[in-house]
């Protein structure tokens, strides 16, 4: 008994499928990352059935979605998938990375045929005829297929059901038909509100002029009931009802076996040799429809006809939500601007309760204590209301880290290496935005590492390392940032190397130098060169836009490298941008925030510690080390109090690897400000990153200490 | 109103039968695995289960057989949802106990005319 079976065009004509569109991309494109996923971790000698059987579930949802809602091209594609798949986890194949490759490649084709849709694209998508050749030619493998007929079960165009049928015209709507031995089956066709004469008559007349679809046979009737008609026909159910659906409606037309043939099919009831529908039930199962009885015939008939009215939809629509119990409502889907409304607004609730707080000094606690006391709960009913708001924004690192394996394993073919990837930490949380911005610097210390720190398996093997390197990406939290750490084990960096480079680029390097100080060197602008990466260990391509991006997100680098033995590197980063801890000082009437990450310390000096050299420039010694003075009244140009109230105050900030001193009237406090992005509310003002609102109500501004390092350069 | 356990992995897909059967007057419980699927079944009494086959943790086969296991199940319809028609696995279907099965892709009006066989 054979079966064909194409894609149907689902969509019931009485039921809007888009609706559940987007449901489908969003699952779609999780199930094609997971199966991506799977793939990458998938061991070839070694592969088990659970593992197998994941990635056959994840290409198998992807086509029964898009063979539901019409797309047919990505179920095309995703069926040849799941056929090799199939195959391999039922072990008639054993898995090789060509297989592996071609299942990538399928995936990616399917994501872009999806976003097509997605974006309501018109046309032909990007066309997947090689790759499901590839796929096929794959999963026919060496052995025979025996089921070679399934491969075809999604056709684009229909096909005749049988060789006699070939004159039907061919129907746009494909259909599933099951035909029996002989191919000639006894059908009762019923159509109800059938009056006319010559409709009757121009049915009856297909069969005579289409030949091969077999002979009708109009029982006695009597108006006001259905219209009967025996017919042996070799056509199936839909191919009939397309035809009929010339001259009167599919919804009046009941098309059923009749019942002597149905009786003699044992194996499996009648509605899967009556019916080319695609369902069917077992004699004498439980629950199943006693479809011999004559009472029931009628009822099991194979109706078409739309049983729910579009009329009645809009009412029970409600209660589908009601009545739906919800698996997936542990999560909800926000649009980001609305999280973003909602931390800005929370930022100025924190104002605000700052400024109530700080007005209440003054207040006198007998007199005021419940007002106080309200005050304290406000307090620290804002910081538990801001952490959680701040904790909307926090996505977990995994999505990050998950695009590296696929990244490294083209990346480790190309250049010939053997690369395992390890990641911890994945669940660690960051602010969106930090991830989105974290994300490009990430990939390329990840890339450096295999194009450069990772040795060729030969080299490896010679140096007593294992043939496969190792590439470990983790996350974790250490009090208020994050640190992100790529770590390989590859040839690390020469010191000596780096520092004869350094030298020919006229670089100011001593001997004496740390080897903290040493590593920082491939950050120098100009230190990337395409010879050096060949002649050091590799790492500088790029490293100063690397480092540049994580400073301009208040993180640091670290470096830290063995040579022979790998290297390093450790990126900290504040949890959020929305929110900082900083250091106010006060320079005149003034106030100007540091960010306290950038804070090194702060002292009092002596005038006369503080020397003046060529062109006006002022250095100070702290502990045998000369650091340049940066006087911000002279960089805000504000007026400073009299000369005899000037403190000397010093700050020592550190950015960029360099460290100057700030010199300022009063060291106001620490606090956590809410930065408020200057450039969208005002324009770039130099050596500001940003500005927040005090407790007072007063404005300052958030000191860009990376560009005030820079301006002492000069 | 005849309440239905409709198991399918797939948000989409569970949404689609969920909604079009809600239309259809039938009262719906989703469960997103086999798993699921019997802690649910053993809550309520239902007048037909709906399950697709293949689903992670416990397949459809595998939760057809263990709800025949148990005396509660012995009669309620089971009807299986499949993109595998081939005989062996409707012969499989027939071995764990099923009471029929329709196969993927069908439209919302399909659905519900098989349903309304096994329902009354």
């Amino acid at each position: 008994m054979a079966e064909v079976h194409q894609d149907t065009n689902s969509a019931g004509s009485d039921f809007d499928l888009t609706q559940f569109y987007q449901i489908f991309f969003e699952e779609a494109g999780e199930n094609l990352d997971l199966m991506e996923q799977m793939l990458l971790n998938l061991n070839l000698e070694t592969a088990d059935d659970e593992e197998l059987n994941g990635i056959f579930r994840c290409a198998h949802s992807v086509k029964g979605g898009a063979a539901t809602f019409g797309f047919s091209d990505v179920a095309e594609l995703t069926h040849q998938m799941e056929s090799l798949l199939d195959r391999l986890r039922r072990h008639e194949l054993q898995p090789n990375s060509s297989m592996v490759d071609v299942l990538l490649e399928s995936a990616d084709a399917s994501r872009s045929l999806l976003a097509r849709h997605q974006a309501g694209a018109e046309g032909a998508g990007p066309p997947t005829t090689d790759l499901v050749s590839r796929i096929r030619s794959l999963a026919s493998g060496e052995i025979p297929a025996p089921k070679a007929a399934v491969v075809q079960v999604v056709a684009p165009v229909s096909v005749p059901v049988t060789p006699s049928a070939g004159t039907v015209p061919e129907q746009p709507k494909a259909l599933t038909a099951v035909v029996s031995a002989d191919g000639v089956r006894h059908l009762e066709i019923r159509i109800s509100q059938l009056d006319r004469e010559d409709q009757v008559v121009a049915l009856m007349e297909l069969f005579r002029d289409i030949p091969g679809l077999g002979d009708i046979k109009a029982r006695p009737w009597t108006a006001g009931t259905p219209r009967e008609f025996e017919v042996h026909t070799t056509s199936s159910n839909e191919d009939l009802l397309d035809l009929f659906a010339f001259h009167v409606s599919r919804e009046q037309v009941v098309i059923q076996q009749v019942a002597e043939e149905a009786a003699q099919d044992h194996a499996l009831s009648s509605s899967q040799t009556g019916t080319p529908l695609g369902f069917g039930f077992f004699d004498g199962a439980p629950g199943a429809p006693d479809l011999l009885a004559p009472a029931a015939a009628a009822p099991a008939a194979a109706t078409v006809a739309s049983v729910v009215s579009k009329a009645a939809l809009p009412k029970t629509a409600g209660a589908a939500n009601a009545a739906t119990s919800q698996p997936e409502a542990a999560t909800i889907r926000v649009a980001i601007n609305k999280v973003d409304q909602l931390i800005n607004l929370v930022g100025e609730l924190v104002i605000t309760q700052a400024m109530l707080a700080q007005n209440s000094r003054a207040l006198d606690p007998a007199l005021y204590q419940q007002l106080l006391t309200g005050l304290t709960d406000l307090d620290r009913n804002t910081r538990d209301l801001q952490e959680s708001v701040m904790s909307i924004r926090m996505i977990p690192m995994s999505i990050v880290f998950s695009r590296f394996p696929r990244m490294l394993r083209d990346l480790a073919g190309k250049l010939g290496k053997k690369v395992n990837f390890v990641t911890l930490g994945e669940a660690t949380e960051l602010d969106k935005g930090l991830v989105e911005k974290i994300t490009d610097p990430l990939t390329h210390l990840v890339r450096n590492s295999c194009d450069h720190g990772i040795e060729m398996p030969a080299d490896r093997i010679k140096a007593g390392k294992p043939e496969t390197g190792t590439i470990t990406l983790s996350a974790a939290h250490q009090g208020g940032s994050i640190v992100i750490e790529v770590r390989d084990d590859g040839k690390g960096m020469s010191r000596e190397k780096i520092l004869s480079k350094a030298r020919e680029k006229g670089l100011d390097v001593s001997d004496a130098m740390t080897d903290a100080e040493v590593w920082q060197l491939i950050f120098a602008p100009g230190f990337s060169t395409a010879e050096v990466v060949t002649d050091v260990s590799g790492r500088g391509v790029g490293m100063d836009v690397v480092k540049r991006n994580i400073t301009s997100l208040n993180g640091t680098v670290e470096i830290d490298s063995s040579e022979g033995y790998g290297m390093k590197v450790s990126v900290r980063l504040p949890l959020t941008l929305a929110i900082m801890d900083g250091m106010s000082i006060g320079v005149g009437n003034e106030v100007y925030i540091l960010p306290l990450s950038s804070v090194v310390e702060s002292f009092q000096v002596k005038s006369d510690a503080v020397s003046t050299v060529g062109q006006g420039a002022q250095l100070v010694k702290v502990r045998d080390e000369y650091m340049p003075v940066i006087e911000l009244e002279k960089v805000f140009q504000v007026s400073r109090f009299d000369s005899e109230k000037v403190s000397d105050i010093m700050v020592v900030i550190e950015a960029e690897g360099s460290r100057v001193v700030l010199l300022v009237d009063e060291l106001l406090g620490q606090q956590q400000v809410v930065v408020k992005n200057l450039e969208s509310n005002y324009r770039k003002v130099p050596n500001v990153s940003g500005a927040t609102i005090l407790g007072d109500g007063k404005v300052a501004l958030i000191l860009d200490t990376a560009a005030l390092v820079r301006r002492s350069r000069h | 109103m005849p309440l239905i356990l409709a198991v399918d992995d797939s948000p989409s897909m569970r949404k689609m039968v969920s909604f079009t059967l809600t239309g259809a007057g039938y009262q719906v419980v989703e469960a997103v695995d086999g798993v699921d699927a019997f802690e649910k079944a053993l809550t309520q009494s239902f007048d037909l289960i709906l399950t697709d086959q293949n689903m992670p943790r416990l397949d459809g086969l595998g939760l057809t057989r263990k709800l025949r296991e148990h005396p509660q199940f012995k009669t309620v319809p089971i009807l299986m949802l499949t993109t595998e028609s081939s005989d062996l696995m409707k012969q499989a279907g027939r071995a764990a106990g099923a009471t029929g099965w329709l196969v993927k892709p069908f439209d919302p009006a399909r659905l519900i005319e098989v349903i309304k066989k096994v329902v009354k």
